[in-house]
C-alpha cells in the first residue's frame, strides 16, 4: 500500500503544477492557495531580509530553513488537507493551503 | 510629636525635590543629546539604532537606574549604544536621573503595565503545568530564529542581516532585566509599543494567545536566564 502511495506521489510530482508564492513586505502573495497532491510550492523571497517558511501540519510538514533575500525554495505537497504555512520570524505572515 | 513628623515629611519632600532637580540638570546636559528634550528621541543624530522613546519604556525606575549605570550592553543589548555612566556620574546622580526620567516622561508606566496585565487572560492550574513545554516549543520554533536557541542573541538570521544591510540586534535574553510579566508584555505588544524606533521585535499577539505568550515568558525567565547563571 505504501509503495502505491509513493508511486502515486512520484508520478504526481512529475506532472504536478508549480505554484509560486512570493514573500514580499512580510506577507505571502497570494495568502491562499489551492493545490493538488504532487504539486509544488515555490517560495520566492523578494524582501531584502531572510524568511523561514514552515508548517507543522503532520502530513505535509516542512521547514525550508533560513531563506536569503532573492532566493527560491520549493516543496512538494504530499497529502490532501488544509493547513497553514507561517514564517518563523515574521508573525504576520500566514499562507492558507488547501491540498486536494 | 506632630512637629517632628512634619519636619520629617518636609525633609523627605525636600530630598525628593532636590533629587528631581539634580536628575533634571544631568538629563538636560547629557541624556538630552540622544533622548531629546521630551524623552521622545527626536534628534539630528544619524544613529544606526535610535534611542528608546522614554515615555513608552517598560522599565521601572530601579531598572532604568541599572541601565544608566551599567549600560544596555550589560543587560543583553547587542546594539551597544546606551553606554555605561558609572564612570561619569556618582550613584546618587544616576539614581537622580532615573528618578527624573521615570517621573517626567514615564509616570503613567505602572498603571499602564498593571492595566495590560489585568486585561490579559489569566492562567489556570492546567496552563501552569504545560507552561514549560509550550513555552519551549514556541521559543525554539520562533524566538530562537533571532535570539538563538540558547537565547544569547546570536543566530543565522542575525548573521544574514549583516550581509544585506538590514541589521537587527536581538537581545541576549540570558542577560535581560525584565521580569516574567514584563517579558510577556514585551512579546505580546512588540518593541515599538515599548519605545523602540524600529519594529524588529514584532508583536506576537495575532499569532499566539496570552496563555501561550505567558508560557514563552515563563520559559525565558526560568530556563533561558538560567543559561547565563550557569556561565557565571
Amino acid at each position: 500500500m505504501k509503495k502505491i502511495a509513493l508511486a502515486t506521489l512520484l508520478v504526481a510530482s512529475l506532472f504536478g503544477a508549480d505554484h509560486v508564492i512570493n514573500q514580499k513586505g512580510k506577507t505571502f502573495i497570494p495568502h491562499e492557495v489551492t493545490v493538488k497532491v504532487g504539486d509544488t510550492l515555490t517560495f520566492l523571497n523578494s524582501d531584502p531580509f531572510a524568511h523561514n517558511t514552515y508548517t507543522d501540519d503532520e502530513a505535509n510538514e516542512f521547514d525550508i530553513g533560513m531563506q536569503a533575500s532573492g532566493t527560491k525554495k520549493t516543496v512538494t505537497i504530499k497529502a490532501p488537507g488544509q493547513f497553514s504555512v507561517e514564517c518563523a520570524i515574521h508573525p504576520n505572515m500566514l499562507l492558507e493551503v488547501t491540498a486536494k | 510629636m506632630k512637629l517632628l513628623l512634619l519636619a520629617l515629611l518636609a525633609t523627605f519632600a525636600f530630598a525628593a525635590q532636590s533629587q528631581y532637580a539634580l536628575g533634571e540638570t544631568i538629563y538636560k546636559t547629557t541624556c538630552i543629546s540622544c533622548h531629546g528634550i521630551d524623552g521622545n528621541s527626536q534628534n539630528d543624530m544619524k544613529l544606526v539604532v535610535k534611542p528608546r522613546i522614554l515615555s513608552k519604556s517598560i522599565l521601572t525606575e530601579t531598572q532604568a537606574y541599572k541601565i544608566i549605570k551599567y549600560g544596555a550592553h550589560a543587560y543583553g543589548s547587542h546594539a551597544d549604544i546606551m553606554p555605561t555612566f558609572k564612570y561619569v556620574y556618582s550613584d546618587i546622580q544616576i539614581k537622580a536621573v532615573a528618578h527624573y526620567v521615570s517621573k517626567t516622561f514615564n509616570s503613567h508606566r505602572d498603571k499602564r503595565v498593571e492595566n495590560l496585565l489585568k486585561e490579559s487572560a489569566q492562567l489556570e492550574e492546567k496552563d501552569r503545568q504545560e507552561m514549560m513545554k509550550v513555552g519551549k516549543k514556541i521559543f525554539q520554533r520562533k524566538c530562537g530564529k533571532c535570539h538563538g536557541v540558547s537565547g544569547n542573541g546570536e543566530s543565522d538570521y542575525v548573521e544574514q542581516s549583516k550581509s544585506n544591510q538590514n541589521f537587527i540586534y536581538p537581545y541576549n535574553l540570558q542577560k535581560i532585566l525584565l521580569s516574567e510579566k514584563q517579558i510577556f508584555l514585551y512579546a505580546k505588544f512588540g518593541g515599538k509599543f515599548w519605545g523602540t524606533a524600529k519594529n524588529d521585535m514584532p508583536s506576537w499577539k495575532k499569532r499566539y494567545n496570552d496563555i501561550q505568550l505567558k508560557s514563552v515568558a515563563h520559559y525565558v525567565a526560568t530556563q533561558i536566564k538560567k543559561n547565563n547563571k550557569q556561565k557565571k
